[in-house]
């Protein structure tokens, strides 16, 4: 009886379950992924809570109610990019170059680890919920299918950016590379968004960078979710530039990762 | 009469303006160990990489386990076992959890995995570091359970990269024996190495490499004929006499070369007849020897004779 190879579905389902036990091996690894966001929370929602009761919020909303799904987003992001810094360091791994020489499918490796991660992420945003609710009083008016909704948005726009860094790695192959390229991408990601304050606070410059980044609608989008309040064109928007930011994403990637 | 298993048509690769490998023809019969041997940068693993669908080649074609290793690369790779030098497994996996792994990724159920695990880590000695991390295991047991990785899918070709460099000779003696057992179950191997003794032992027939072209291919037996016999190492007292002694010596017929640490003139494939002559001649020119050694045909040896260079 011979084993030539395993389906698709399974090489991705080994591999992910591989990547998902050398992560919980790691109890530093864990507790960290889960302590930096609950940092971001707290950091943000008491430092700039004060600045809530202005005239540029929606009157009646407490801060944390409106960061929260800024922090799910971002956390995202940030997740997403944490990806791409793990992806580098496992193209020196013995493994992978094993797997070349297999009838492993290039794309059924890089599909594992952002599946991986997705789910890593999930851990980050339950957490994240569940700190939020118990600690800084997030009690939004969506309810709990609301923040669910939007915790789902979230992981769909992160599944989306993962295959970004996994374009990223597989191409520069450095960890130092990934670092820098994280750092520049994020922070004007980030801050020239809807994600801290309303786009119409901004200054004129990072208003309109804003109005073009698709971060912008993700965090509109997860935030009308937990409102309640009507959601129309920016979950729209979210999903389409997510579902090309993912086609693009896994076409580059799967095309740099191929090369030896 | 059956298609050799492996069979590469005029495989040349380059990289940019360097050329690694230029027209090489290799052809393996099914059930042999076909050595290639070579120096550091002669272009053997660049011919593995091609042949286990890891690199393209620039022009030529190669056929593995009846595939086409560039149309048809993910049927060849279901085939195939690589170990080499640098052992590929997960280093934070333990070795069980590694072999386990890979069974499952060539389509094993995990009972089934499991079992060609266990099996495999006890034929390797393997079996009471099986839970423990690869990343504490030495050396050599890191290129056994390498080893085991590439043979849990029972490949019908084994690709072998200098599978013994670095390791000491009871570890050496070992997977020589292990690659013995192996062929004899009717894999086919191609072995790469530096070790014109490793490719005598192991391979029925040997290819050599230098420089990326193929410069000499036939039996051990063959090779170790047109080589000659063991090669004289002749350390000089004076190193000033290194000269002299060349001349001398050229002018009998030798065709000595100059090398190794201290003044060390080397002739190859010295008869015991032959030596009598070179010392009576030094004797003569009243050029006084410290030492004398014969060393078995090394690979330098066989570079000088096939291509009338020294590497």
């Amino acid at each position: 009886m011979r084993w030539i190879g395993a389906p698709v579905h399974t090489q991705i389902a080994v591999l992910c379950g591989r990547t998902l036990r050398l992560l919980t091996n790691d109890p530093q690894l864990v507790l960290f992924s889960l302590a930096q966001p609950l940092i971001m929370l707290t950091l943000f929602s008491q430092v700039f809570a004060s600045l809530a009761d202005t005239a540029n919020f929606p009157p009646g909303v407490s801060y944390v109610d409106y960061l929260m799904p800024a922090i799910l987003v971002t956390t995202g992001i940030g997740s997403a990019m944490q990806s791409g810094v793990s992806l580098v360091s496992e193209m020196d791994n013995g493994l992978l170059k094993r797997l070349r020489a297999m009838p492993v499918t290039p794309g059924a490796v890089l599909a594992a680890r952002s599946l991986a991660d997705v789910i890593r992420t999930a851990v980050q945003l339950v957490t994240l919920v569940v700190a939020a609710t118990l600690l800084f009083g997030f009690h939004p008016v969506g309810g709990l299918l609301g923040t669910v909704a939007s915790v789902l948005l979230t992981l769909y726009v992160n599944w989306a950016l993962t295959w970004i860094f996994l374009a990223l790695a597989a191409r520069l192959r450095s960890a130092d590379a990934m670092q820098m390229a994280g750092s520049l991408a994020m922070f004007p990601l980030m801050f020239a968004s809807s994600a801290y304050v309303p786009v119409d606070a901004l200054p004129e410059w990072l208003r309109v960078v804003a109005v073009v980044n698709p971060l912008t609608y993700a965090v509109d989008a997860a935030r009308a979710l937990t409102m309640d309040t009507p959601v129309g064109v920016e979950l729209l928007a979210a999903c389409a530039t997510s579902l090309v930011i993912a086609a693009g994403g896994m076409y580059a990637a799967i095309r740099a990762f191929r090369r030896p | 009469m059956a298609e050799p298993v492996i069979q590469a048509r005029k495989i040349s690769v380059s990289f940019g303006a360097v050329r690694a490998l230029t027209d090489v023809d290799i052809s393996v019969e099914r059930g042999t160990v076909h050595g290639l041997l070579g120096h550091n940068g002669a272009g053997k693993t660049t011919l593995v990489n091609v042949l286990s669908t890891l690199i393209r080649p620039t022009s030529g074609t190669a056929t593995v386990a009846g595939f086409d290793v560039g149309d048809q690369g993910h049927l060849v790779r279901g085939r195939i076992g690589v170990t080499g030098q640098f052992a590929s497994v997960d280093d934070n996996l333990s070795g069980r959890d590694n072999l386990v792994l890979v069974a499952r990724l060539l389509g094993a159920s995990s009972r089934q995995a499991r079992a060609r695990a266990d099996d495999l880590l006890t034929v390797f000695g393997l079996t009471d570091a099986a839970r423990r991390a690869v990343r504490t295991y030495s050396g050599g047991m890191r290129r056994r359970i390498d080893l085991a990785a590439s043979l849990v899918g029972r490949p019908e070709v084994l690709f072998l990269d200098e599978p013994t460099t670095g390791l000491d000779p009871p570890g050496r003696l070992g997977l020589w024996q292990i690659i013995e057992d192996l062929i004899a179950t009717g894999t086919t191997a191609l072995l790469t190495t530096q070790y014109l003794t490793e490719a005598d032992r192991l391979a029925q027939e040997i290819s050599v490499l230098s420089k990326g072209t193929v410069t000499a291919t036939g039996t051990p037996a063959a090779l170790k004929a047109r080589v000659g016999g063991a090669s004289t190492h002749l350390r000089l007292a004076v190193r000033a006499d290194t000269d002299r002694a060349t001349t001398l010596l050229t002018r009998v017929g030798f065709t000595p070369v100059v090398g190794g640490e201290n003044p060390v003139v080397i002739l190859p494939a010295t008869a015991p007849t032959d030596l009598a002559t070179a010392i009576r001649e030094l004797e003569r020119g009243h050029i006084a020897i410290a030492e004398i050694t014969m060393a078995a045909p090394t690979l330098d040896d066989v570079y000088l004779a096939v291509t009338g260079t020294h590497r």
